[in-house]
């Protein structure tokens, strides 16, 4: 055991030491918190502002439009009202290709005996499906306002009627929390798998190259250089996001942020934030165990990327089972998958803040992920003492037997 | 009790024998001379010393006791191929390797200073290795093998890419450390070198032991059949009937002798004849001839050409 935090401590000061690390700790969350931010203050700021012009011998239903389009909560169009005559589309058209112009297209209402009328929109772009799509739903709901204003309701019925229903969630509190929670860890665990089960693997990669690894295994075992590696390096990634998820949460506390992304205080329990950490360090050990393997297995970062998909493809497995555990967090195959080791990190964390899951499956989980980890961690460093010391000679089963009982 | 006792070692690499039979033994206090030419499998035999790899049969003895991880404490290895850590400052580098053979910081710290001195780098202390010349890097990963004290001290090609001034420096220093009773193992080419310095040879080619034993009884099984000659006068005492083969390079003869017996009555004759002889000495066979000599009859002469690096 001393060796092992021998070498991880070394691997932890060296690299925390670097440049590198201290312009990842400062830049990323900077440029995270600038695409948060910046995406979220856009999208409020977006309205569909494109110039139409709307072309209906209906007054009514030409004012209700305009005024729908011009003024609502998402709309900030300019609508300009008119009533068809004979050169009025050829006005439109040669309106609509001129360049000093800005009328992004016009709407041709054209009314049918008694029934709805139809609707022709001519757009300068066909791929302008912004204003497209306002133009519907604002049709949609000044129809509907006019046919039931005809049917006799009063404009006060008729906005309790369309008001949108809220379903109020607080008594249990943490549907909304937990959906959070488990899609910060996926994407945390993502991130952090990809930065630094990497590093792990190149960091292996690196004492090849430079032949340190021979000097070092002549006092200590491969599978304490490979622990230690995994621990050092793992180290500096929780280090990183730890500080982070400091800076984060200084930031969420903030009345900024809460204004901004809107979600309140308190909705994650603390047994949540307990089995988090639980399965983000499970998660972390075993993708870094799965990362020194390649880098076991390789010579050269060239090698390394050709495996990358070994990390990457498990990831993926449990993007897309996601979202079938949402829809059945308690059927047999939700259950099943949560136990790959592979995946609980994620998925069983997942399933823990959406349901009741029985302690046992928990416990069979972290089984399951303990004994994987050292399995990886066991073959892994046979693979590395193999592939650095014979000459491209793979091992067979009664060899790595001996191998077993002689280190 | 020796050091280290290799007992029928074998070791097969797929198709490749790299070790076969390998038996030899290392008392404390000697300097040990493993020769070989390339691919004779000195670095394999050195890997399954320390634990590295394992012998497919055979027994590794250490301090008298079966191979055990414990024992490499004890240790001290320098690889062949060397390796430091780039970026590391020299110190921190020395104190870690220092700790991974079992000493605490403080002590890694203090005796990496004091043998930085003694190897003259100590302008070197505070820089990264990247930093160093590769002679300088040597020398830090030759006392990274030394600062644990260990008894054993294992060289794979102590000597290669070193200038003269510094390959006499370690070679001093190994002297010393054999003064002190440590054993010392070295695998080279540089037959001078082991001339010079060691007690006892393996020789081993194409995986097998030739013959071992120590320096002194190793040369005294070569008959002392070489005589060089320098002279002036009357060069008849070259034909003598004891003369296996002359060359008479006008003044200085180089004579090959039937029998060790012989160089007397020549020199009598020769002196009898009125040649006047300035020099006249048996030569006792090099290392390097030994070494020519027995590679070349395990290869099969045919093709001892190419492949016999000495």
């Amino acid at each position: 055991m001393h060796n092992v935090w021998l070498i991880a401590k070394r691997e932890y000061l060296e690299r925390v030491r670097t440049k590198g690390f201290l312009i990842a700790t400062v830049l990323i969350p900077l440029l995270m918190g600038a695409l948060v931010f910046g995406s979220a203050y856009m999208g409020s700021k977006s309205k569909t502002s494109s110039h139409i012009a709307v072309v209906t011998s209906d007054s009514v239903l030409g004012s209700d439009l305009k005024h729908q389009l011009e003024g609502s909560k998402e709309n900030d169009m300019q609508v300009d009202v008119s009533t068809p005559s004979d050169d009025t589309r050829a006005a439109l058209d040669v309106q609509l290709h001129a360049k000093s112009s800005s009328l992004a297209g016009y709407l041709w209402v054209t009314p049918a005996a008694g029934d709805r009328p139809t609707f022709t929109y001519t757009a300068r772009s066909a791929g302008d499906i912004a204003t497209q799509e306002a133009i519907e739903s604002a049709l949609h709901s000044v129809l509907m306002r006019e046919h039931l204003e005809a049917k006799g309701m009063a404009g006060s019925e008729i906005d309790a009627l369309v008001a949108p229903v809220k379903i109020d969630t607080s008594a249990s509190g943490n549907s909304t929390a937990a959906f959070f929670a488990a899609y910060t860890l996926f994407f945390l665990m993502y991130m952090v798998i990809m930065l630094y089960g990497m590093n792990t693997a190149r960091s292996i990669i690196e004492e090849k190259t430079s032949r340190v690894f021979e000097v070092l295994l002549a006092t200590i075992k491969p599978e304490e250089l490979l622990a230690g590696k995994i621990l050092g390096v793992g180290a500096v990634g929780l280090t990183q996001i730890g500080l982070w998820m400091i800076a984060a949460f200084a930031l969420s506390s903030s009345s900024l942020a809460s204004g901004l992304v809107g979600t309140g205080h308190g909705l994650i329990s603390t047994a949540q934030i307990g089995f988090f950490v639980m399965y983000f360090l499970f998660g972390f050990l075993l993708y870094s165990s799965v990362a020194a393997a390649l880098g076991a297995m390789t010579n050269s970062e060239q090698e390394l990327q050709q495996l990358n998909m070994f990390l990457v493809l498990p990831l993926a497995f449990c993007m897309v089972m996601l979202f079938s555990i949402i829809r059945a967090p308690n059927s047999t195959m939700a259950r099943v998958v949560s136990l790959i080791p592979f995946c609980s990190p994620l998925l069983m964390n997942f399933r823990i803040s959406l349901t009741q899951v029985p302690a046992w499956e928990i416990w069979l989980s972290i089984v399951l992920m303990s004994a994987t980890i050292f399995a990886i961690l066991w073959v892994s460093s046979r693979i590395y003492r193999v592939g650095i010391l014979m000459y491209g000679k793979k091992p067979n089963l009664p060899e790595i037997l001996r191998w077993l009982k002689y280190s | 009790m020796p050091i280290v006792e290799l007992q029928n070692i074998r070791k097969v690499y797929d198709t490749k024998v790299a070790v076969e039979g390998l038996t030899l033994a290392i008392e404390p206090g000697t300097m040990f001379g493993l020769l070989g030419p390339n691919g004779s499998g000195k670095t394999s035999s050195i890997r399954m010393m320390i634990g590295m790899t394992v012998p497919d049969s055979g027994t590794v003895r250490l301090f008298d006791k079966p191979f055990a991880r414990t024992s490499l404490n004890r240790v001290g290895y320098l690889p062949e191929e060397r390796g430091l850590y780039k970026k590391m400052k020299v110190l921190d580098q020395l104190v870690f390797l220092g700790q991974l053979h079992g000493l605490d910081e403080a002590t890694a710290r203090k005796r990496s200073l004091a043998w930085c001195e003694r190897m003259e780098i100590s302008e070197a202390i505070a820089k990264k290795t990247e930093e160093l010349s590769k002679g300088m890097q040597q020398k830090i990963q030759f006392i990274a093998a030394l600062l644990h004290e260990p008894d054993l001290i294992i060289m794979d090609e102590p000597f290669s890419g070193l200038d003269p001034v510094n390959a006499t420096l370690l070679m001093d220093t190994l002297v010393a450390l054999r003064g002190e009773g440590k054993a010392i193992l070295f695998s080279t080419h540089r037959m001078d070198q082991v001339e010079k310095l060691c007690d006892a040879i393996a020789l081993i080619s194409r995986g097998k032991l030739l013959l071992s034993g120590g320096m002194r009884e190793i040369k005294s099984r070569y008959p002392r059949n070489r005589v060089q000659v320098v002279f002036t006068g009357d060069d008849s005492f070259l034909r003598h009937s004891g003369v296996a083969e002359a060359k008479n390079y006008s003044g200085i003869a180089e004579i090959k002798l039937h029998d060790e017996a012989a160089a007397q009555q020549i020199l009598a004759e020769a002196v009898e004849r009125g040649t006047h002889i300035n020099r006249f000495e048996v030569m006792e066979p090099t290392l390097e001839e030994i070494f020519i000599e027995n590679v070349r009859a395990s290869f099969g002469d045919a093709e001892a050409g190419g492949r016999v690096d000495a």
